[in-house]
């Protein structure tokens, strides 16, 4: 089954990073990529295509990764959608305010790419086998 | 003849009748003079009994009475003394003789002397008051009240005197008096402000109330207490006022403002108690007050600089936050980077282009771990998420024996089992696996040897860390806890490990040093507030 991923993330290399993470492992999911919150709800909204799953940054300019969760959670028929946290902070607010507003994992990028590549593949392997609410 | 008879035989009758009579008379004159005798027999009998009576009475009195009582002849010989007065002067005159003069102290002669002419000459004195000695060469000081004895001719023949011991009297009235003295300085020179109220009314102020409030001692007597008080703010003090009067309560503490001579309005702190009368009414209040216009001002000046302080410290906290973040992402990327060349392109380097990218790579981490550092010392001092939790100290150390990576020949242990302490996990785990983490990774020692070991110091625990290694030349002992001050000269040392280390043993009140010689290797004492 493929699924539908939206990545939230400012930084162009980040993106390649995730990108090429499924292209190496040879996943058939479909990555939307959105540069910021703003750009991603607007996407969101016009509901041309619904997610499965979001890849949230935190540190993007504009609107943050918080500021974005906090809108998603607030929408009625968004709200069901589950987001993954990926940030470099593992700072103790970022991850205590991220879990009060409702996140479904949070993955911090760690410095070396294998070890990404690892983690990213763990990710995807694990949402491949979930049940998603479909609206 | 019979004639003559006849008037013989008559007169004889008569004088026997006269004389029966008489005899009757005298019969009964005698019987009254029995009757008196008896009568006056029993009377003196009674007066003899009631005179022992009283002669006992006295002499009880006179031996009981609480004053010394002294009986002299007129030579000053004592003739007589109580009880008191053979305690008072250690003399017993059943014993030996005792002149008064003896007894008069040396430098109070003429004073006597004085007294005694006055004795002579009124018959009596009183509240004659001198010293006198006793036997043991002890000084008394006496009260005596004395009068003259006369004989039936109003010639003097004694001298009786009442002595009254009033020496412990006295010296209480001169303790009393010193201590009034003491305290009245006290009162006087205090720097806080004390007056001395009834009923709302000033009764007494010292120097200090009276430059506050810009009044001489005369102008404040007459004034009452809300004179000086601001008219909204007497209200506050005399609702404590009413509740002291109601022996509610004892004692009250406002700051208030009050009304200086000038009419200017100056902050004091007040404290006010009650003095109470036997039956817990109010007999005075005594106010203490404090200017505290300097030290309000200064409270004001200090909240604001804690406040701005505090902005500083959380806007810093955060800076670091987000500059480490920032810094961190390219790091990742340039890693990315590098990584893919190496992946997509290997066959295009040589041996040594390789070992270039390598070289890359290890910059990066070696980066990465300086923001790292960076990020917890800032994280480290901040007070804002401090937890306090209970640590087991032995598992916090077994725990960090898996996070370090301890090489086979190297011992870590405790010499006694740790105790159980507060505090915030994380960062006491750092201090320990800080310092810990050092002495594993600097070992040059074939057998390394890492000891961990506390005593109790009553408010702080202290904490020791003994290894066998290379030992820190004395020269660098305070400058290895400052910021990015490394001696050592290792790939992962960021130089920021013991500034952290230092910074959060500052933060639980407590201090780091070392011992270190080259021989011995070093150790690390450390306190941790309970």
């Amino acid at each position: 089954m493929s699924l539908n991923f939206l990545l939230i993330e400012d930084d162009e290399i980040e993106r390649l990073k995730f990108a090429r993470v499924l292209q190496k492992n040879g996943y058939t999911h479909n990555l939307i990529e959105k540069e910021n919150g703003e750009e991603a709800l607007k996407f969101l909204e016009s509901k041309e295509q619904l997610p499965d799953i979001i890849f949230l940054d935190l540190n993007m300019p504009k609107m943050n990764g918080l500021e974005f969760l906090k809108l998603l959670k607030s929408n009625s028929s968004l709200k069901y959608t589950p987001v993954v946290i990926l940030s470099t902070s593992n700072n103790h607010n970022d991850l205590k305010e991220s879990y009060e507003i409702g996140i479904a994992g949070y993955i911090v990028k760690p410095l070396k790419y294998d070890d990404y590549a690892h983690k990213i593949k763990c990710l995807v392997e694990y949402w491949s086998v979930n049940e998603f609410i479909k609206t | 003849m019979s004639e003559e008879l006849d008037i013989l035989k008559r007169a004889l009758k008569r004088e026997k009748a006269a004389r029966k009579q008489a005899e009757q008379i005298l019969e009964g004159k005698s019987r009254e003079l029995y009757d008196l005798t008896q009568e006056l027999k029993q009377l003196n009998e009674q007066l003899e009994d009631g005179l022992t009576k009283k002669t006992s009475e006295l002499q009880g009195v006179f031996d009981n009475l609480v004053d010394a009582y002294v009986l002299m002849d007129i030579s000053g010989n004592v003739v007589k003394m109580n009880n008191s007065a053979k305690n008072l002067f250690g003399y017993d005159i059943d014993q030996e003789k005792l002149n008064i003069v003896t007894l008069i102290y040396k430098e109070d002669y003429q004073y006597a002397m004085t007294s005694f002419q006055e004795l002579v000459t009124k018959g009596s004195f009183s509240d004659y008051q001198a010293r006198v000695y006793t036997k043991d060469k002890g000084v008394r000081t006496v009260h005596i009240n004395a009068s003259l004895i006369r004989n039936k001719n109003n010639q003097p023949v004694a001298a009786q005197g009442i002595v009254r011991d009033i020496t412990y009297e006295l010296e209480q009235n001169r303790v009393f008096d010193e201590q009034k003295k003491q305290l009245s300085v006290i009162v006087e020179n205090s720097s806080l402000g004390i007056a001395l109220t009834q009923f709302g009314k000033i009764l007494q102020t010292n120097k200090a109330f009276q430059n506050f409030l810009g009044y001489t001692k005369e102008e404040l007597i007459q004034k009452e207490v809300k004179d000086i008080s601001l008219k909204e703010e007497y209200a506050l003090s005399s609702e404590n006022m009413e509740k002291m009067n109601n022996g509610k309560i004892d004692h009250f503490s406002v700051n208030k403002r009050y009304v200086r001579s000038d009419g200017s309005n100056v902050w004091a702190k007040t404290n006010v108690a009650a003095v109470r009368n036997p039956d817990k009414t109010i007999k005075y209040q005594v106010a203490l007050i404090e200017d505290i216009t300097d030290q309000l001002e200064s409270e004001k000046q200090r909240d604001l600089l804690v406040k701005n302080l505090e902005k500083m410290n959380l806007e810093l906290s955060e800076y670091a936050h987000v500059v480490s973040h920032d810094l961190k992402s390219p790091l990742r990327s340039i890693y990315a980077l590098v990584n893919w060349i190496k992946e997509d392109y290997s066959s295009a380097f040589d041996k040594t282009g390789l070992g270039h990218l390598s070289m890359i790579e290890r910059t990066l981490e070696k980066m990465e771990t300086l923001i790292n550092d960076i990020l917890s010392y800032s994280r480290a001092g901040n007070k804002e998420n401090l937890e306090s939790q209970q640590i087991d100290l032995n598992t916090l150390i077994s725990d960090i024996k898996n996070v370090v990576l301890i090489p086979d020949n190297t011992e870590v242990y405790c010499k006694q089992k740790l105790p159980v302490i507060n505090g915030d996990k994380t960062r006491i785990q750092q201090v320990f696996q800080n310092l810990i983490g050092n002495a594993v990774m600097y070992m040059d020692k074939e057998k390394g040897q890492i000891e961990i070991d506390y005593s109790d110091q009553n408010t702080h625990y202290q904490f020791k860390i003994k290894d066998n290694g290379p030992g820190i030349k004395e020269q660098y002992h305070t400058k290895i806890f400052k910021m990015f001050e490394s001696v050592g000269n290792h790939k992962n040392s960021t130089g920021i490990g013991l500034a952290i280390v230092k910074k959060i043993v500052e933060l639980y009140e407590g201090k780091i040093w070392l011992e270190s010689s080259p021989e011995k290797g070093t150790t690390f004492y450390f306190t941790l507030k309970k």
